[in-house]
């Protein structure tokens, strides 16, 4: 019964994202963008997403009973519980960012890390080492990785709409918000989420040493957390002492989130392959 | 009758147009001579950059036209300091009856402007309408008629697209603005140039903005105009620093050179940190090197680059004529249809006056002779029972009346019958007719 509603809520939460990403894409590649932004796609695509943080909540809720998991333990909950902290950050600010738009980009990644979460590995059914630093680990990660989501989604739109600009397609540029609203919505998530995200580093790396985790997968992954942080440590102090804004910040930031997603990749793959060590952890 | 007389850019230029404008302060002194006349009942004054019209209702319906139409012109020519209304002639359109009403409804709907669906013309109607109606020049049938033109024109405008997008450089600008900023609060907007497009460029980025700075190479004629937008004006050579100050720089000079190198906007992309920075160059030739475009949060705009987007505006609102269109054309009908009832109001007072005066005149001399004995309460009752029987006797005719009036056919034939048949030899006045059905006419006529 309880496997079933899991599969209900699943289910429910894939075709809402679904169809909360396809609502959002019709403007971006509609013809006439003015008309479109206040079409039924650009209104409805919100509400959807919306509801799917609900449906998604409650996914991971009944999921992990099914598993007998903390749904923030293992990085395959992380996945799911990190996206859907995404989606509830992008509602909860988009009116006030002006960044609607920016949900092409947000409601796409939900769906493929909730069906990532779902389909890719197996999830650790007990954690095999706890700590103390376990829930500030784990909590500070998810929601630094959320805003980092937040914070790439917009540069990917800055970028596009520097293309935008930069063509002189001035039909094309209301698509997206404006460009100086996506500079600086990428700049504050990145600036909140830096600090979670170190927390995360700090807390990682105590834990590391309290479990005497030494393997070279374990330095490998380590060593690729801190390249990642320091990197996006270095986008936003160029930032500030060298005026590195718009592109080259926007690039900056899709390329210390392809290092994320990189050590999230290689703590999923260590869980597939059923390695030992600290527990699945980002 | 209502008759257009009048010129507008499609008929006259501008140097005959000019003469005969009155700006607000002549108003008064233009409607007092026009109302004045006596070909003439009720008169309003229009005046725009782009248009001169009186809209006036004819003493004496279409008998009375020469004599108006005469009347008009002579005042115009007065007004422009024309030696005769004939002269003013090939300029002129005259626009009688359903067709004026048609045609007073398309001008404040922004069908007949020369950038279409511009929606100042609605307050320069206002405007007119309101002067009139403090002149005391508009009190009933035309007064009626140009207020019903203020709801076509916003229900064109909710129920179309007639004001969507932007068709002037200006405002292409000020959009392009938005869109790059978002807010333009707490932005720096500097105009290179103190010339016309500088100006209403300023009024449209200057509303929003946080400060305007003008930068002339004439400081006193920068200086002018910034005392006329509440900006600030900076001399010439200052322009490399206040490019790193300025976050929106729209440059109008008459130049033949650039006056924004690429090497000045590197400089000063050092010093804004990298700070986005939008160029809107409507000069021709261009003062700004299109080559800043290709740095770093740096966009550069010139006006064929703007060009594209007026002319999107421009096919927008063209695609919506034919539903305005429908819309003037409807309202149109639904105010000709409450003019003709109104018609034929006169004769239907006077027949259920002469009735009533009939009939109570013989109850009267009944109620002396043979039902003197009859007590307050059975007069009252007789008395009710008369005005009941003259309601429903005249329904009928009433309505029918009304309703051939409303098709338009041969109300007026049907009426004079009517006054034929009951001898309906005094008729009230139109004027005390229409505020006697003032509420009737309400009812009727929707809104």
């Amino acid at each position: 019964m309880t496997l079933q509603l899991a599969n209900i809520l699943f289910a429910a939460t894939v075709a809402v994202y679904l169809g909360a990403s396809v609502l959002f894409a019709v403007p971006l590649l509609s013809s006439d963008g003015s008309a479109s932004r206040a079409s039924v796609g650009g209104r409805w695509a919100p509400r959807l997403l919306s509801l799917g943080v609900p449906l998604h909540a409650a996914h991971i809720i009944v999921w992990s009973i099914v598993l007998h998991v903390c749904p923030v333990e293992g990085i395959h909950f992380a996945l799911s519980v990190g996206s859907m902290f995404a989606c509830a950050a992008y509602l909860l600010v988009r009116r006030r960012y002006r960044i609607d738009a920016v949900g092409a980009f947000v409601a796409p990644q939900a769906l493929a890390f909730l069906l990532a979460s779902r389909f890719v590995g197996g999830v650790d059914e007990e954690p095999r080492l706890r700590s103390a630093l376990l829930p500030f680990h784990v909590v500070s990660n998810l929601l630094g990785i959320a805003l980092f989501t937040l914070a790439f989604a917009a540069a990917v739109a800055y970028l596009l709409q520097n293309n935008h600009l930069k063509h002189k397609s001035l039909e094309a540029i209301e698509r997206l918000p404006p460009i100086e609203a996506l500079d600086r919505a990428e700049h504050r998530f990145l600036v909140a989420a830096f600090p979670l995200l170190t927390i995360g580093v700090l807390t990682g790396t105590i834990w590391a040493r309290e479990v005497e985790a030494g393997g070279p997968a374990d330095i490998a992954r380590a060593a690729l957390s801190y390249a990642c942080w320091a990197f996006i440590g270095a986008v936003l102090l160029l930032r500030a002492a060298a005026g590195w804004r718009g592109r080259r910040a926007a690039l900056g930031t899709i390329f210390g989130f392809g290092l994320t997603l990189l050590v999230l990749v290689a703590y999923l793959i260590r869980s597939v392959m059923g390695a030992g060590g600290t527990g699945g952890h980002a | 009758m209502i008759v257009v007389l009048g010129l507008s850019h499609r008929t006259a230029p501008i140097h005959v147009r000019e003469r005969l404008a009155a700006g607000p302060d002549a108003l008064p002194r233009v409607l007092a001579c026009i109302s004045g006349r006596r070909e003439l009942d009720e008169s309003m004054f229009l005046s725009t950059c782009n248009r001169v019209e009186v809209v006036a209702s004819v003493r004496g319906g279409l008998a009375g036209m020469d004599d108006a139409r005469r009347a008009i012109r002579e005042e115009l020519a007065r007004q422009g300091g024309v030696t005769s209304g004939d002269e003013l002639i090939p300029y002129m359109y005259e626009k009688l009856g359903d067709e004026a009403v048609d045609h007073l409804f398309r001008v404040t709907a922004s069908l007949d402007s020369m950038v279409l669906g511009e929606p100042q013309i609605l307050g320069q109607v206002k405007d007119a309408y309101d002067a009139a109606i403090a002149a005391g020049t508009l009190n009933g049938v035309l007064a009626r008629c140009v207020s019903r033109a203020f709801s076509v024109a916003k229900r064109v405008r909710t129920e179309t697209a007639i004001g969507a997008g932007t068709v002037g450089i200006a405002s292409v600008a000020v959009g392009l603005a938005q869109r790059i900023f978002g807010d333009l609060g707490g932005r720096t907007v500097l105009l290179l140039g103190a010339g016309e497009m500088a100006e209403a460029s300023a009024r449209g980025l200057g509303k929003g903005a946080r400060s305007v700075r003008i930068c002339n190479r004439s400081f006193d004629r920068g200086a002018a105009l910034a005392s006329e937008m509440q900006a600030a004006a900076v001399p010439w050579h200052e322009l490399p620093q206040e490019l790193a100050v300025a976050d929106v720089v729209v440059a109008s000079t008459a130049s033949p050179t650039y006056v924004v190198t690429c090497d000045m906007v590197r400089r000063a992309m050092k010093e804004r940190k990298g700070r986005t920075l939008l160029f809107i160059d409507i000069a021709v030739p261009r003062n700004v090197d299109p080559a800043v475009h290709a740095i770093d949060n740096v966009y550069a705009f010139n006006v064929d680059d703007l060009q594209g987007e007026v002319a999107r505006g421009l096919k927008a609102r063209h695609a919506e004529v034919e539903a305005a269109e429908r819309i003037v054309a409807d309202e149109v009908s639904g105010f000709l249809t409450w003019r003709r009832g109104l018609e034929v109001q006169p004769t239907v007072v006077a027949m259920r006056a002469k009735a009533r005066a009939v009939l109570f005149s013989e109850l009267e001399r009944s109620l002396g002779g043979r039902l003197k004995h009859l007590g307050e309460t059975d007069r009252a009752a007789l008395s009710q029972m008369l005005e009941s029987a003259i309601g429903k006797l005249f329904h009928a005719p009433t309505a029918r009346l009304k309703a051939r009036a409303a098709e338009g056919d041969d109300a007026a034939e049907l009426a004079a019958a009517m006054r034929f048949l009951f001898d309906l030899q005094e008729l009230p006045s139109p004027r005390d007719d229409e505020s006697a059905e003032a509420s009737d006419e309400n009812e009727r006529l929707p809104n």
